[in-house]
């Protein structure tokens, strides 16, 4: 995967929560997102994902310039998946149901079709014992889990993960940090924010450093851990790494 | 319950009927004649017309109402400024303004001499569809109030969810929001429906001739008293029954779903 962001700005009210940031990433399979929180993390995947249009700038994916274009827009989020910090499940259909309907009603998938490929992405991930559950009768890691399924059910070109594991225990957050190794593994493009610098470290092929809306250091894994060079970037890490 | 309160339920249960029966005796012993079934009888022709056209009447509003909801609630979500004020506006005058205000202004004064004729010239009865219009604005404007309601109260993260799964703007509505929003309001659509089909009598003051306007005429013409309110109150309890049980029915279902 490609990314190519200009000068992106995006403004809720008077809070500008992408303040002119660039980030230029030539190849990458796994991009993951650090910063403390309020530094426009989110923003960006949610720009990123077509959810949220910038005010100013430019974003292009895989050398696609991102349109702001609400119709485009939707096509663009059709082809891209996207999984949220509080799962975000649809409370008044079942697990299955969570999956197949957007197959159905989105990708044109026939009941059944769509019905095999649910059950096959929920029994990856281990859940087809509790696809007819409601997602309230399900824990947190199983939602977010199922969450996942939903994204990646009609193999997305790029999934995006916003904090996928910061509404959950340390025992629930290491069953999805697992999961979306394994996505990774398996070769899937992935944007990603989160918290656990250890899952960074071991997941990114590339990582970005974002505070102020703005993008303060970016590369490979080893080097911005190991050596980071901006002063943001340094006592964020000391602070994060202390315990 | 305790064996205290067993007690004092089968006290009170018979206190009740003690006082029910006792006041019914006065109402029956104090009518100046006899209840005579029979008047009721040779007029159950007219009374059944005008039942089944409250019964029409009410289901059309019913249909009616629903559609100018919708496009209340649209109106109000609306991008544009204006359109958004207009909607306001029109429904704050419908709510505060009485149900019968609107049926002599909007009969007499704008939709009869407007449409009357030309309803009249295919054979229609002018008099019903006027009606039915007039009533399904009324709790139109009621329901898109209780629809906007509805769909403001489901969170920000299930519009992202929705979009972000790829759906058009309308799937968004159809498979996500209103699914939920309709679960939370749904106690209320069904008062505004009963409350709409009890409406329906006032429809009499601009002579649709419905179940009330054929009740009063028959009650008149032969100085019944008990034969007439009696089915006349039965009648509309056979209609708005049955809503008011489907809609504690399906609240039921939805609450054991959630």
């Amino acid at each position: 995967m490609k990314l190519d962001l200009q000068n992106v700005t995006k403004c809720y009210g008077d809070t500008r929560a992408l303040n002119g940031l660039s980030l230029h990433i030539p190849e990458a399979r796994v991009l993951v997102l650090i910063g403390p929180s309020g530094g426009g993390k989110s923003t960006l995947l949610r720009v990123l994902g077509g959810l949220e249009i910038p005010d100013e700038g430019t974003v292009a994916l895989n050398g696609h310039p991102l349109t702001t274009e609400p119709r485009d827009l939707q096509v663009y989020r059709r082809r891209n998946g996207f999984v949220f910090q509080q799962f975000n499940l649809f409370p008044h259909l079942n697990a299955r149901k969570n999956i197949t309907l957007p197959l159905e009603k989105v990708h044109g998938h026939s009941p059944e079709a769509a019905h095999a490929l649910a059950d096959q992405s929920l029994a990856r991930f281990g859940l087809l014992d509790h696809a007819a559950k409601l997602p309230s009768q399900l824990s947190g890691g199983q939602q977010q889990r199922v969450g996942i399924a939903r994204a990646i059910a009609f193999s997305p070109e790029v999934l995006f993960l916003d904090e996928p594991t910061s509404a959950l225990d340390p025992e629930m957050t290491a069953e999805v940090l697992e999961l979306i190794q394994e996505l990774a593994e398996a070769g899937q493009d992935i944007i990603l924010s989160t918290h656990e610098m250890g899952f960074a470290r071991a997941v990114a092929d590339q990582v970005a450093f974002i505070a102020d809306g703005r993008v303060a250091e970016s590369g490979p894994p080893q080097t911005l851990f190991n050596t980071p060079k901006s002063p943001d970037c340094q006592r964020f890490l000391s602070r994060v790494m202390r315990y | 319950m305790t064996r205290r309160q067993v007690i004092a339920n089968a006290v009170a249960a018979l206190l009740l009927a003690a006082a029910l029966a006792g006041f019914c005796t006065l109402v029956l012993g104090s009518l100046d004649r006899p209840v005579d079934w029979s008047r009721a009888w040779a007029y159950r022709e007219s009374l059944w017309r005008g039942w089944t056209m409250t019964l029409g009447i009410s289901v059309a509003a019913l249909m009616g109402s629903v559609v100018f909801g919708l496009a209340f609630l649209m109106g109000q979500r609306s991008r544009l400024p204006v359109v958004r004020w207009a909607c306001r506006g029109f429904l704050e005058f419908v709510r505060d303004t009485p149900l019968l205000v609107h049926l002599l202004f909007g009969y007499f004064v704008i939709f009869a001499p407007l449409l009357s004729r030309p309803l009249a010239g295919f054979g229609w009865d002018d008099k019903m569809l006027i009606g039915i219009v007039l009533l399904s604005l009324f709790a139109g404007a009621y329901l898109g109030e209780i629809l906007r309601g509805g769909v403001e109260s489901i969170p920000a993260t299930q519009w992202d969810a929705a979009r972000a799964v790829g759906f058009s703007p309308l799937q968004v509505y159809r498979y996500v929001i209103f699914p939920q929003a309709l679960r939370r309001v749904l106690p209320a659509i069904a008062g505004l429906f009963v409350s709409l089909i009890k409406d329906s009598s006032l429809l009499n003051v601009i002579g649709v001739s419905e179940y009330f306007y054929n009740t009063k005429n028959f009650i008149s013409r032969s100085y019944a008293g008990l034969e007439g309110y009696l089915p006349l109150a039965f009648g509309y309890l056979v209609l708005t029954l049955p809503v008011a049980w489907l809609a504690h029915w399906l609240e039921r279902r939805f609450r054991d779903e959630t």
